[in-house]
C-alpha cells in the first residue's frame, strides 16, 4: 500500500511535526554518541580539542541535518530515491577514477569543507532505492526470477565498485543491508539459500585462487584472514590490533580501570584507538558493564526502528526503516566481531562512536529517514 | 474459493434497487486487496520477527564474547605477544659416555619497532653501551629510516638481556629462541664444526649446522622425530681433552704452526679422539679467510686431520713391506738390496742424510731402519699394478666416508701415471698425498689382523666386518716389524713402558705452492698402534713445520718430534681408556739415534 492512499490530512503539519518525532530514538542516539565524545577526551589524554571537539561539532551538525530530513515528507524522499541512487552511484563512479587517494584507497570526493565519501552514502541510498522499488512492486511479483534479478544489480553493482576501492567492510555491508531488506520485502527463501550456497563456493574461489595472478582480493586482505585465524602468527605486524585490543578487554575486567586510566589505549598499545578501536578504550576504562551498557544502547536503538517499522504500514518506510535499522546494526556488529576477534579486521568503525565525519553524518540522515518515516506514518 | 468480482445475483439484486452494480464490484475489489496486503502483512511481519531475532542472537552472542573477554585474567602486554614455548629442536651431541658436547639453551634475540620507540636517539646511545661493537650513529640512522623492523642482536645474555630491559622502550622487544651451545668450548671443535641460523622468527630462530658433524648430520641432527635421541659421537670427551693438551704442549715446544691427532679403535674404526690445532671456538665461530692468497691451512677452521692432505713420507714404508710379505715375495728376514744411492734411469734414490745401510738388509730392518733404497728394491719386486690395487684396498684412492662435512672434499692425491719410478717414490710416501685420517683407517688395518675398517665418529655396538685386505699373518709380521722401530729402531722416544707402542716415522718435505718443495720445512708424522701383543688403537701425530731446538742443532725428523709427543700422548690416555699395561723386562734407557 502506497502513500497515496493514506488520509494525508491525518499527518501531522507543520512544528506539530516535532511532537511526533520518535524521541526516544533521538536521546539514545544523543547517548551513544556521548559516550564517543568522552572516550575521545579520555584517549586524548584529557585534551578536548583533539578530537572530541571536532566529533561534538559534527554530531550538532549532524543532529541539525536529521530533524531536518526528518521534517520533510517521507513520500518526498520516496521520490527522491531513484535520483539518490543514481547521484551516490555516478560519485562512486567518479571516485573510482578521480577520487583522493588516501592510505593506499580511493575512498573520497574532497569538497573542501567536508571529504565525501560516496560509499557511505551509497548505504542509505541503496537501501531507500530498494524500499521505493518494493513499494512499486507489485506484491505477487516479489519473487519472480526477472523483478529479483533488478534489486541484485541494484545492489551488487556498487558493491563491486566499492570492493575495486577497495573497501572490503563497506562492501560487505552493502550486501548485507540489501539482502535485510530484500528478506523482509518477502522474496522467497529459495533465493537465500541459493545466494548462500554461492557465497560459500565464492568463500572457497577466493581462498582457492590466492598466489595465482587473477587472486581476487589484495594480499593484505589475504594476510587480515590469516591474521584472523591466528593473531599471534604476526604480533608486530597484522596481528598487532588484535592482540592489544584483546589485553584491553581483558585488562578492563567487570568494572573497568576507571574513566581515563586506559592504559593500553592511552600508552599508544593500540593502533587506531580513536576510530575503529574505540571500544577497547571503553570496555579497558569501563569494563564489561561499560561495554554491555553500550551494547544495550545499541540494541534499543535497533529495537526502536524495528518496532518503527513494524507499526508503519506504509510499505516503503517499514522496509527504509528496516534498512537503516540493518545498516546500523552491521556497522556494530563487524566493528565489535573484530575488535573482538570474531571476526577479521575490516576497517568498519563504530557507528556514532568512532572518529570520522562522513560516517557519523551518514548515519545521522540515516536516522533522520527513520524519523520522518514515523513522524508520517499513516494514521 | 475465491469471491467472484461480480456476483451475478447481487448485481442483479441491485439492479432492481436501483443502486448502481459498480459498487459492488469496487467494494469487492477493495476487499480482495486488503486480503492479499493482509497475507503479505503477515509475511512481512514473520521476516521482521526473524530479522530481529537473528539481530537479537548476534546481540547476545557479542555480549557473552564481552564477559567471556572481561573474565580472562589480565595479562600484561608482552607476557602474552610471544607464541607458543619453543621446544628443543635440534637433537644433542654426546660423546661415548654420554656427557654433553652439544646442546641448546633458550635465549633472546633483541629486535626492535621503530614505529613504536619513543626516543630512538637515546636508545641508540644506551645500545651502544650495552655492546660496544655497536655504533651508536648506525643504530640512530637504522631506527630513523622509516623501516617497522629490525633485527639488532641475534642472541643476549641474561645480563644484556636486563640491560635492554631497563632502557624501557616500548620499541625493543625480546623475542625468544634456541641457540646452540658448545659447553666444552674449543673442545673437539673441529668435529663439531658449528651452526648458525637459518630462518629466523620472532618466536624461534631455525637452528642449521654450518661445519663439521653439525653439517653433515644436519638431517638427523633436525628430524623432529629423534630430536629427543641424543646423537651419540665415538668420541671420549677425557680423552680428547688430554689429546688436546698434549698435542697443543707439544706443539708449542717443538714450534710447529699446526698439528693433528687422531686416536681410532682399530677393530670398529671409531674415532675415539679427533684433534686439530690450531683451534677455534664454536660458540663463537670465527669467519672463515678471505684472503686468496693465504694457504687455507692458516684458517683454524682447517681440520688437518681431514683435510690436510699431505706426502705422508715413510709411513708408507709399512704398506710395501706388507704387500711383499703378503705375496711370498719377501720374508721378515729375507735380504733386499740397500746399497745407497741407488740409480733408476736418471734418478738417484738416497737415504735419510746421505747414509748408506746396504749392502745388503733384513726387510725387517729396512723398517726399523728407515731405508728408502731397501723399501724402492722391494716395491719394484712388487710392480706399479699390484701396488696400486694394493693402496686402494687401503683406501687411499678415496676420500674417507667419514661424518664430517669437510671429509668428501679432502680426495687423496694420487700420481696421474704411474711409471716404475712412482712405484719406488710412493713406496716411501713421497709423490702421493692423503690426510692423517687415511693414515688412520690403513694402520688400523694392520693393527687388527688385516680387515679394513670405516672411520667412523658414531658410537658402534661391536666390531665391523670389512673386507681382508691381507692375512692375519702378514698384519702380525708387519706390526712386529713396527715394535721393531720403537724397540730399536727412528722411534726409540716412542717407548711407553707397559704399551709396547710399535709405529712408524714419517718425515716429508712440505711442498711449495709454486712446485718443489722447501728445504726447511717438514711435516713430521707418527703412525702407531698398540698394544703391540694385540692391537687396539692406532694413533697418528701430526707436526706441522716442527723443529727441535733442544739438542745442538735444530732436529727436523719425526722420531724427534712427532714420537715423542705420541708417547706422552699414549703414556697419558691408555689408562683412561682402561687398557692394562703389560710389564715388560725393563728397556735400555740409552738414546737411540733418531732417523729417518
Amino acid at each position: 500500500m502506497s502513500f497515496l492512499e493514506y488520509r494525508v490530512k491525518q499527518v501531522p503539519t507543520g512544528l506539530r511535526k516535532i511532537l511526533y518525532i520518535n524521541w526516544p530514538l533521538v536521546v539514545l542516539v544523543t547517548a551513544v554518541a556521548s559516550v564517543g565524545f568522552l572516550m575521545l577526551y579520555s584517549i586524548a589524554g584529557g585534551n578536548l580539542d583533539t578530537w572530541a571537539r571536532p566529533q561534538m561539532e559534527r554530531f550538532g551538525v549532524g543532529l541539525v541535518l536529521m530533524f531536518i530530513v526528518a521534517m520533510v515528507p517521507i513520500w518526498f524522499w520516496r521520490n527522491m530515491a531513484g535520483l539518490a541512487y543514481i547521484v551516490s552511484f555516478l560519485l562512486l563512479v567518479v571516485v573510482e577514477f578521480f577520487g583522493d587517494v588516501g592510505m593506499g584507497a580511493q575512498r573520497w570526493i574532497d569538497l573542501g569543507f567536508i571529504r565525501l565519501q560516496p560509499s557511505e552514502m551509497m548505504k542509505f541510498t541503496l537501501v531507500m532505492m530498494l524500499a521505493a522499488y518494493y513499494d512499486w512492486l507489485d506484491n505477487k511479483k516479489t519473487s519472480r526470477p526477472l523483478f529479483v534479478a533488478i534489486p541484485v544489480v541494484m545492489i551488487v553493482a556498487p558493491t563491486i565498485l566499492v570492493l575495486m576501492q577497495p573497501n572490503l567492510g563497506t562492501s560487505l555491508m552493502l550486501l548485507m543491508a540489501g539482502g535485510a531488506v530484500m528478506f523482509v520485502a518477502g522474496v522467497s527463501l529459495w533465493y537465500f539459500g541459493a545466494v548462500a550456497a554461492i557465497g560459500i563456493g565464492g568463500v572457497a574461489g577466493v581462498f582457492l585462487s590466492r598466489g595465482t595472478p587473477w587472486q581476487f582480493l589484495h594480499d593484505y586482505q589475504y594476510k587480515r584472514i590469516d591474521t584472523f585465524l591466528d593473531p599471534t602468527a604476526d604480533p608486530l605486524g597484522a596481528g598487532y590490533n588484535i592482540i592489544q585490543a584483546k589485553i584491553a578487554l581483558g585488562s578492563g575486567g567487570w568494572s573497568g580501570k576507571g574513566f581515563m586510566q586506559g592504559t593500553q589505549s592511552r600508552l599508544n598499545f593500540l593502533p587506531e584507538k580513536h576510530t575503529d578501536f574505540i571500544f577497547t578504550t571503553l570496555a579497558e576504562e569501563f569494563g564489561f558493564i561499560g561495554a554491555f551498557s553500550l551494547l544495550v544502547l545499541y540494541g534499543l536503538i535497533i529495537a526502536f526502528c524495528l518496532v518503527a517499522a513494524f507499526q508503519n504500514k506504509d510499505r516503503f518506510s517499514a522496509l527504509l526503516i528496516i534498512g537503516v535499522a540493518a545498516n546500523f546494526f552491521f556497522y556494530l556488529a563487524v566493528n565489535l566481531s573484530m575488535v573482538m576477534g570474531m571476526a577479521p579486521v575490516v576497517g568498519v568503525p563504530l557507528p556514532l562512536l568512532s572518529y570520522g565525519g562522513s560516517a557519523m553524518l551518514v548515519l545521522l540522515v540515516g536516522f533522520g529517514l527513520v524519523q520522518s518515516a514515523h513522524v508520517h506514518r499513516p494514521r | 474459493m475465491r469471491t467472484p468480482l461480480r456476483p451475478l445475483a447481487r448485481i442483479l439484486h441491485a439492479r432492481q434497487q436501483g443502486e448502481n452494480p459498480d459498487t459492488i464490484e469496487r467494494e469487492n475489489l477493495r476487499l480482495r486487496h486488503e486480503a492479499m496486503r493482509d497475507k503479505s502483512r503477515a509475511r512481512a511481519e514473520f521476516r521482521l520477527l526473524v530479522l530481529g531475532l537473528a539481530f537479537f542472537a548476534a546481540f547476545t552472542t557479542i555480549g557473552a564474547r564481552m564477559g567471556l573477554l572481561a573474565a580472562t585474567e589480565p595479562v600484561e602486554p608482552r607476557a602474552s605477544a610471544p607464541g607458543a614455548e619453543i621446544i628443543a629442536q635440534r637433537a644433542d651431541i654426546v660423546d661415548r659416555n654420554g656427557r654433553i658436547l652439544a646442546t641448546n639453551i633458550t635465549t633472546h634475540a633483541l629486535y626492535a619497532n621503530p614505529k613504536v620507540m619513543v626516543d630512538p636517539k637515546g636508545v641508540a646511545q644506551k645500545l651502544a653501551e650495552i655492546f660496544p661493537d655497536m655504533k651508536a650513529k648506525d643504530l640512530e640512522r637504522r631506527f630513523t629510516d622509516g623501516r617497522s623492523f629490525l633485527w639488532v642482536r641475534k642472541v643476549l645474555s641474561p645480563e644484556q638481556m636486563q640491560r635492554v630491559h631497563e632502557i624501557g622502550d616500548p620499541g625493543l622487544l625480546f623475542g625468544p629462541r634456541e641457540m646452540r651451545l658448545y659447553p666444552n668450548g674449543t673442545l673437539a671443535a673441529h668435529v663439531l664444526g658449528g651452526t648458525s641460523f637459518g630462518a629466523e622468527g620472532v618466536h624461534s630462530a631455525e637452528v642449521i649446522g654450518t661445519a663439521g658433524i653439525e653439517k653433515a648430520l644436519d638431517a638427523r641432527l633436525r628430524d623432529p622425530a629423534q630430536g629427543d635421541k641424543p646423537l651419540t659421537l665415538s668420541l671420549d670427551l677425557s680423552v680428547q681433552a688430554t689429546i688436546e693438551e698434549v698435542l697443543y704442549a707439544g706443539m708449542t715446544m717443538l714450534n710447529a704452526k699446526g698439528a693433528a691427532a687422531i686416536l681410532m679403535d682399530v677393530r670398529t674404526g671409531e674415532i675415539v679422539a679427533l684433534t686439530s690445532l690450531p683451534t677455534f671456538d664454536p660458540n663463537d665461530r670465527p669467519n672463515p679467510l678471505v684472503d686468496k692468497n693465504a694457504e687455507p691451512g692458516d684458517s683454524p677452521l682447517f681440520n688437518r686431520a681431514v683435510q690436510g692432505v699431505y706426502e705422508l713420507g715413510s709411513t708408507f714404508k709399512i704398506f710395501a713391506v706388507a704387500q711383499a710379505l703378503e705375496l711370498g715375495l719377501v720374508a721378515p728376514e729375507t735380504l733386499v738390496d740397500a746399497n745407497a744411492p741407488m740409480q733408476w734411469g736418471k734418478h738417484r734414490i738416497k737415504e735419510f742424510e746421505g747414509k748408506n745401510y746396504g749392502p745388503l738388509l733384513s726387510v725387517t730392518d729396512v723398517i726399523a731402519k728407515s731405508s728408502n733404497v731397501g723399501t724402492a728394491h722391494i716395491a719394484l719386486m712388487i710392480g706399479p699394478l699390484r701396488q696400486q690395487a694394493f693402496l686402494k684396498s687401503l683406501g687411499f684412492f678415496e676420500a674417507t666416508p667419514v661424518e664430517l662435512i669437510e671429509a668428501p672434499g679432502a680426495r687423496p692425491l694420487i700420481p696421474r701415471k704411474w711409471p716404475e719410478i712412482v712405484t719406488i717414490t710412493t713406496s716411501y710416501g713421497h709423490g702421493m698425498s692423503a690426510s692423517p685420517l687415511h693414515l688412520a683407517a690403513a694402520y688400523a688395518a694392520i693393527g687388527n689382523g688385516g680387515v679394513m675398517v670405516k672411520p667412523t665418529l658414531l658410537k658402534r655396538e661391536g666390531p665391523t666386518t670389512g673386507v681382508r685386505v691381507m692375512s692375519e699373518k702378514t698384519a702380525h709380521e708387519a706390526v712386529i716389524m713396527l715394535r721393531r722401530v720403537v724397540t730399536e729402531g727412528t722411534a726409540s722416544l716412542g717407548e711407553v713402558p707397559g704399551y709396547e707402542v710399535a709405529g712408524k716415522t714419517g718425515t716429508a718435505d712440505k711442498p711449495m705452492r709454486t712446485g718443489g718443495y722447501y728445504k726447511d720445512k717438514v711435516v713430521n708424522t707418527f703412525a702407531s698402534v698398540f698394544p703391540a701383543s694385540n692391537p687396539q688403537y692406532v694413533l697418528i701425530v701430526t707436526l706441522d713445520e716442527p723443529i727441535d731446538t733442544s739438542g745442538s742443532e735444530p732436529r727436523r725428523t719425526a722420531g724427534w718430534t712427532a714420537v715423542p709427543v705420541a708417547a706422552e700422548i699414549i703414556r697419558r690416555v691408555a689408562p683412561i681408556m682402561g687398557l692394562r699395561p703389560k710389564l715388560e723386562p725393563v728397556a735400555t734407557d740409552a738414546v737411540t739415534a733418531a732417523s729417518n
